[in-house]
Order: C-alpha cells, then structure tokens, then sequence
C-alpha cells in the first residue's frame, strides 16, 4: 500500500508546476488580443489579455511545444523545455497572406468570385447589370479598360481590337467565344454568367500562364459539383429554355437547352436591317462534375450551337441594289480539365479543350465560308511551399487548323486558303511574398510557332506593396505576344506574332464593402500587321502603335441601404499605324472618354430588383474618304441608359424585364462609304448603328427543386 | 509482485477517472459560458479554452463542437464582414474535425448548417441561392442521421421561416416545422451528459411569430 500511496503521490504533485509567460503581438508590433496560447496536446493554456500579455501554469514537464493560434494569423510554434524554471516566450504572430488584409498582386486585373471576400465584381453583378442583358462581355464592359464599340458586342481593352482579349475556360483556351452575328450588330458570348462562380478579367500585365493575347485575359473559372437536384424553365420574349441538374454523391450533371427566335420580337419592333429570316438558334450544353480518389476533380463541358440568319445589303449609292446575305454557324466546344493535389504542397492540373467553327455564307447564293478547328493541351504542376512562397510551371500545346474557301463563279472551282499553326509553349511563375507587406510576382513564358519558326521568350513581373491596413500600390509589367487575325495568316504563313508590352501603375483601397482603385499604363504595340503600299494582299509586320490612359473605379454597397453602385471612368490616347493606315492614327473602335455609371437596389417591400446603367463614350473616329486627313472625323458621343427589373413573387418564381436605350439616343458608332463617288463627286455615307434603338426584354423563369428557395436568380 | 501489479492498475484507473472528471469539468464550465457570453470578448478565450481541450481530447467532437459554436456566436456579434467570415470559417474548421471524428454526428452537421446560414446574412444578395440552399440541405442531412434532433429541426423551422417572410410566402410550413422541433425539445434525451441543449427558447421566439 506504501507503494501505491507513493505512486499516488509521484502522480500528482511530484513536480513543480512550470510558469509560461509573454506577450503576443503581430508583425506591426500590436498587441494581439485573444490569442490562444498553450501546449501542445495538453489542457494548459490561456487567452492573452487585453495588452497581448498571457501567463499560466502547467503540470507538463519536459520538451514540448508551445503553440499560439489566432483567426486571420498563421499558426505560432515553438519548442519549449518545462522544468520548474518559468519560460518567457516573445510571440509574433504572421498575418495570413491573402486573407482580410493581406497585401495581393492587383495591377491590371478584377477578379470576381463568390468565395473572396472583397472582390470588386460578383457572378450576380455580371447577371444583373442592367444594359448588359446577361452577357459576361456587356457587364465588363462597365468596368474601367473597356471601350463601347456597339457594333461588335466584344471586349475592347485598352485601344486594343476585340480580337485581342482572350477567353480561357477553366485554364483553356476558347477559339471562338462570341456568337455569329449579322455584319455591324453586336454579337454576344457563347458562355453563360451562371456556368462560373469566378471570373478574372484582366485589363493588362497578366499571368505567364495566359498566352495568344495582347491585350487583355478574360478566365472564367466553372463552378465546382452541384449541390442539389433542380429543373429550371425559362419562357423568354425570344425563345425559351430548359435546364436540369442532376446529382450524385461525389458528381453532378447539368445540362441546358435554348432555342432562340427573334422572328416575333422584330415584327413588333422596326429594324434598321433588311432581315430577310431574322436570327434564330438552337443551342445546347452540358457540365459533368465528379470527384476522384480522395481530392482531384474532373469537370467536363461541352456545348454546341447552330444559328442561321437571312438579310439584305444594300447599296449605300443605289439602295435599291441589294445583295442577300445569308449565315449558318456551327459550333462546337468541349473541354475537359483535372485537378489532382499530389500532396500538401504540390498540385498537378491539366485539360484539353476542343473548338470548331464555321460561318458558312451565301452571298447572293455564291458560297463563301471559313471554318476554323483547333486544340489545346495543357499540363501544370504547381507548387505551395506555405503562404510565402508559390511557384508554378506548365507546358501547353495549341494547334489549329484554319481554312476560308469562296467559290470562284468564272472557273466554278472552289478556292481555298488555310494554315495549320501549331503554338508549343512552356510557362514558369513563382510569387513570393516577401514581406506581409510586400508580394511579387515573376515569371517567363516561351513560345515556338510552327508555322513561322520562331522562338520567343516573353517575361511578366507584378509587384504590390500594402503600406497600411488598406491603401495598396502594384505594378505590372509584361511583354505579351499573339497571332495575327486569321484574315491575315491565311494569305501570309509568315507573319509573325503581333507584341505588346505593357507597363501598369495601380493604386486601390479596398474596405468591406466599398472599392477605389486608380490605374495609368503604357503600353507599346510592335510587328502589327500592315499593307504594303496599301495593298490588302500584300502583308508584312511593319505596323506599331502605343495605347496610354488613366483609369478611375468607385463602388459603394455600405453608403445607401439596399443600394449598390458604381462608377467607371478611362482616358484612353492611342494611336496605331496598321493595316491600311495611311500613318499612325488614332484607330476606329477607340474612343478618348468612357464613363459608366452602374445602379442597383433592392426593394424588400415590393421584392423587387431594379436596376440602371448609364453609359457614356466620347466621339469615335471614322475614315472619311471625302477627308484627306485619314480617321480625323468623329461620330457624335454615345449615351444608353438602360434599366432592369426582377420581380421575385415566389421563392420559385422571376419576372425579368429589361430594356436598353430607355431615352431612345440614336447611337452611330461609324459611317460606312460607297465604294465609287456620286455623280457629285463625293463619297456617300451610311451611318452604322445598333439593328434597333432599343431592345426589350421580357422572361418568366421557374425552379423547380426540393427545396422551393431555390431561383435562378443568379443565372439571370 | 501483485501490490504493484495492483497498484499500478488502479493507478491507471484512478488517472483515467480523474482525467474524464477533469474533461467533464473543464467542458461544463467553457460550455455554460459560449451559451451564456454576451461578448467577443467574453467568447474568445472560452473559444480557446475549448480548442485546449479538442487538442489533448483526441477522441472526442464535443470540444470541437462547443469551440464551432462559440466561433459561430461571435460571427453573429461581429458588425465586419471580414471578420465574420473568419470566424465562420474557425467554426468551420472545427467542425471538420469534429466529423474526423465522428462523421455521422447528427449535432455538428446541423451547426455546420447553421454556419452556412448565418453565410448568408454577410451578403445576402450574392450568398442567398447558394448558401440557403446549401444550409437546407445540411440541415436535412442532419435529420437524416438523427430524426429526433430537435436544433436540426428547429433551425430549419428558422431558415423556412426567413425564406417565407422574404419571399412574403405562407408560414405554414415553418411555424409547423417549428412545432414539431418544440415537441422535441422536450421529448429529447441523450445519454451524452455533455450533448448540445440550446436552442429551445430560439424555437420558441420563432413560434410567436406564427398563428
């Protein structure tokens, strides 16, 4: 018994309790209050008091590891030995990077997602923009960097043509991402704001990773597996559509179908163009989400379209004189991308994506087309040492075959002009944090054009630096290089890449729930591809241009209850000489003022959302050939006000309206000339504008799904 | 030979009732106050106390699930959006280790329902369709392992109830599902001493509302 009193005794009180004690602050040198403090696997511990001090007792003896835990800060860990003798611990708690208030590569780009916690643009304002009418493309187009060019629909960044900003899918690249559109209408984006819950939209200065782009990186990122089983119906003024969504343990199906029909809509509104069979088209997609092994994902999407048109071109001297003009698009894309973490730090992707395209024309019943097929391959490994140190590397591979072909109707023979290109490139990138306060960015991207044999190295590098809580600078800079426009490469296998090289300076303070950001960039365009002498099939890459501007962004959702705005203004000068530039000049879809102002407010009372956009775009110049000073004429400025409204009378049900144009402005976005001057001697003109003034649009979606809160309110 | 045996044995014993008794202890006290703390204040160090204990408890979700509700309290009383997303997701991640534990748990997956619905109160515009359907269906989940649950009831009679009123619907269905999760509240009974027990008077509150 002696011995079991003894052991007793040994058990509980043999050793002196050991003292730990110090003081828990952050990187700034502020007391951290609240932390926790205590040894590892144990009970012992305590809270820091209200100066970061902390103090306790514990029976634990010997090597042990003492850690301090705070939300917002990274883990502390120290080894410690207890002995009786009391411990002071000095504890610096590390802010967590990128989360609350962490310094974040900014320069260039907005980036949306519903998981970050403040980002400047959510999926649901891509949806309800008003003026947008749901197009991904329409609701960027109120942001900073972007110019209204009515007529295309595309994104225009930065005195940059629309062909030089780039859509990527979960990392892949799309070939072809508007809709067919009859000649001078706007087209919109074959993607629908609901398939992604991220969106980055980069104005300049992007990622090694994004390549065949000069201007700007549109990547969207697909949402993950479905969450729950529901059927969706849309009844629209243009067509209708069907959605369901199937879901398993670890995959989710969803596939959607829209047929659209514009016939009904244009007899009741007066068109500018002759439509002989107004648009009309049917289209489809599918998702399928599954999870594999433990953590990779594999996502697969796949969509198709096929869309007619039938007008009247008429002549601007004669318009009596009409030539038909009659559209079929085909289109295909699928896209296939796996994510797989190896372990805690290293992580492998990969995808493939698949396009086809074709704008099959009659003119005047003469055939005339172009079809375009290609695929991209993609392997990236990347690589996450902690918050302080990514890096990541990857190999890709786009091969595209192109071909136009035009019957000759002397010879009856087809002609054809194609170009197989094959773009084989490799990436590398590591961000680095260097200091909580300041983060960087640095990588490198080679290239190998088959068609041309050329070999390029292209460097990127972003820099931020956060000096208080909120105010952050950033800097980018990039050297970014794409092929020429099929129109070009078809008749010249030559032509090499066209470069820009961007130099980006941002300021941003970002607060809960309101956003100011300002940006200035140069940017210097090299090897554009020019007409020698004026002549269209003579090409060569000695054309070049420079774009520079400021940029101003403000958004408010805190200010106003129920009310969320904001405001966009850019200054763009530019000039390029290209193509049939006479010299260098300012070029046709660039205009010196863009200004928008976005508006939305919900009424809880009515459950109503209402929105207006107001946008604003300087004059655009046009060449006027009755001018001899090239593109120096300039259409009047461009004004839309355009309001919505989501009506939400059940958890199940929407009534959406929307109508672009409310003040009824008669935009012209450019003249087109007769080819041959009037008996007068001048040329005559024809201004282009939008089809119709306005568009209005009315639909009813309904959800169906187990749990009846559910709406498609974010599809919109 | 055998007092040693003996004593070693009841020593083993003797240290693994006080340890239980010293967990049962320590537990009670940093439970009563995450249901009774008014303040951040107040909560963080029970919250920390709490998570002391999940790390040296390696075989029980109770500390993690009291530390997930006293993150998740101090969500509510937090006025910053930042902030209250980082204790929602403290409480989230407490609750992944609770169900390491034990995944089937039918407590800690209607709290994590919970966490998903206070998600949305941050930004309830562009988190609505996607986290109330998302606390629907934990909450169901939740039901699915323990019918008799009455917090996994009666929050959903909650989030029911939120949607009806926003939509201007009927309240049948959530004043009869708060009904139900009142019958039981009092018919509940669980061997565990320290299983949950809050959530009576919210269910309550909720019942006033209807009629």
């Amino acid at each position: 018994m002696k011995i079991l009193a003894a052991l007793i005794l040994v058990s509980s009180c043999a050793f002196a309790q050991t003292k730990v004690s110090g003081v828990v602050k952050d990187t700034q040198g502020e007391a951290v209050i609240g932390a926790n403090v205590m040894i590892k696997d144990s009970y012992d511990g305590t809270s820091s008091d209200a100066e970061g001090k902390f103090s306790f007792k514990t029976d634990e003896k010997g090597a042990h590891i003492l850690v301090a835990t705070f939300v917002g800060y990274k883990a502390y860990s120290n080894s410690i030995s207890l002995d009786g003798k009391e411990v002071v611990m000095n504890i610096v708690l590390q802010e967590e990077a990128n989360v609350l208030d962490g310094v974040t590569i900014s320069a260039g780009s907005f980036t949306a997602g519903e998981e970050k916690r403040r980002t400047v643009l959510k999926p649901l304002d891509i949806a309800m923009t008003a003026g947008a009418t749901a197009d991904i493309a329409g609701a960027l187009n109120t942001l900073p960097g972007t110019q209204k060019v009515g007529e295309s629909g595309r994104l225009f960044v930065r005195g940059g043509d629309g062909n030089e900003t780039r859509t990527f899918v979960d990392g892949m690249v799309v070939l072809d991402a508007y809709g067919a559109a009859a000649p001078n209408t706007p087209s919109r984006g074959r993607f629908m704001p609901f398939m992604f819950n991220g969106t980055s939209f980069s104005t300049g200065g992007y990622s090694a990773e994004y390549g065949q782009a000069i201007s700007s990186a549109l990547v969207l990122n697909s949402k993950d597996k479905a969450e729950s089983n529901q059927t969706d119906i849309g009844i629209l003024s243009v067509g209708a559509d069907v959605a369901h969504t199937q879901v398993w343990k670890r995959s989710s199906l969803s596939g959607k179908i829209q047929y659209t029909d514009i016939r009904p809509y244009f007899g009741l509104i007066n068109q500018r163009i002759d439509w002989i069979t107004p648009p009309q088209a049917l289209e489809g997609s599918a998702a399928y989400r599954t999870q594999v092994g433990k953590e990779g994902m594999l996502k697969l999407y796949g969509n198709f379209n096929r869309s007619s048109m039938q007008l009247y071109n008429h002549d601007i001297l004669d318009p009596a004189k009409k030539q038909s003009y009659d559209l079929t698009n085909t289109y295909h894309y699928g896209n296939a991308s796996y994510l797989q973490p190896l372990n805690e730090n290293w992580n492998m992707r990969g995808g493939l994506s698949y396009t086809f395209n074709e704008n099959a024309i009659l003119l005047d019943g003469k055939p005339i087309g172009e079809r375009e097929s290609g695929t991209h391959t993609k392997v990236v490994t990347e690589y996450a040492a902690n918050d302080n140190l990514e890096w990541r590397m990857g190999g890709e591979m786009i091969q595209r075959n192109y071909e136009a072909y035009q019957l000759n109707t002397t010879t009856q023979e087809n002609q054809k002009l194609s170009f197989q290109e094959v773009i084989t490139s490799g990436f590398t990138e590591a961000q680095v944090l260097v200091h909580t306060k300041f983060i960087t960015k640095a990588g490198g991207r080679f290239e190998y054009n088959s068609l041309t044999n050329a070999v390029s190295v292209d460097p990127r590098l972003s820099v931020a630096y956060k000096p208080g809580k909120k105010g952050q600078f950033a800097f980018a800079y990039g050297m970014f290089r794409q092929s020429p426009k099929n129109q070009y490469v078809r008749l010249n296998h030559a032509l090499q890449s066209e470069k820009a090289e961007h130099f980006i300076l941002n300021y941003q303070v970002i607060t809960d729930r309101k956003t100011f950001r300002v940006e200035a960039y140069y940017k210097q365009y090299n090897n554009l591809v020019k007409f020698v002498n004026g002549n269209a099939n003579n090409l060569n890459n000695a054309g070049n241009g420079y774009a520079r501007g400021v940029e101003l962004f403000w958004r408010d959702s805190e200010t106003i209850k129920n009310v969320d705005y904001w405001l966009s203004y850019s200054y763009l000068d530019t000039e390029r000489d290209y193509i049939n530039y006479p010299a260098a000049a300012v070029p046709t879809f660039a205009s010196k003022h863009n200004f928008s102002v976005v508006y939305k407010h919900f009424i809880s009372a009515l459950k109503t959302q209402v929105g207006a956009t107001y946008s604003y775009s300087s004059g655009r110049p046009y060449a006027n050939p009755n001018n001899t000073e090239f593109n120096s004429d300039r259409t009047p400025d461009y004004h839309d006000l355009s309001v919505n409204l989501a009506y939400l009378p059940k958890p199940n049900l929407i009534i959406y309206f929307s109508c672009t144009n409310l003040l009824n402005n008669d935009n012209i976005f450019g003249y087109q000339y007769s080819d041959t001057q009037a008996n007068d001697g001048l040329y005559k003109s024809r201004a282009i504008q939008q089809p119709a003034n306005q568009f209005v649009f009315l639909g009813v979606f309904i959800t169906f799904s187990k749990n009846k809160s559910v709406n498609q309110l974010p599809n919109l | 030979m055998k007092t040693i045996a003996l004593s070693i044995f009841l020593l083993l014993h003797l240290t693994l009732f006080a340890n239980d008794a010293k967990y049962k202890e320590q537990m009670a006290k940093q439970i009563q106050i995450v249901y009774q703390a008014e303040t951040i204040e107040e909560l963080q160090p029970a919250v920390n106390a709490l998570d002391r204990i999940a790390s040296a408890e390696k075989t029980k979700w109770e500390p993690y699930y009291y530390s997930a509700f006293g993150s998740l309290m101090m969500a509510t009383r937090s006025t910053e959006a930042a902030k209250k997303d980082g204790y929602l997701d403290a409480a989230l991640a407490a609750i992944e280790n609770g169900k390491k534990i034990n995944a089937n748990e039918s407590e800690l997956i209607a709290l994590e329902g919970f966490v998903h619905m206070i998600r949305v109160t941050v930004d309830p515009a562009a988190r609505g369709q996607q986290y109330s359907s998302l606390a629907f269906q934990t909450y169901n989940k939740a039901l699915n392992l323990n019918p008799e649950n009455p917090r996994a009831l009666g929050l959903l009679a909650q989030m029911q109830f939120g949607t009806a009123q926003f939509f201007g619907a009927s309240t049948d269905e959530p004043c009869a599902t708060a009904k139900k999760a009142l019958e039981k509240f009092d018919t509940f009974k669980s061997e565990n001493s320290l299983a949950p027990v809050w959530g009576k008077s919210m269910t309550q509150g909720l019942l006033k509302n209807c009629k």
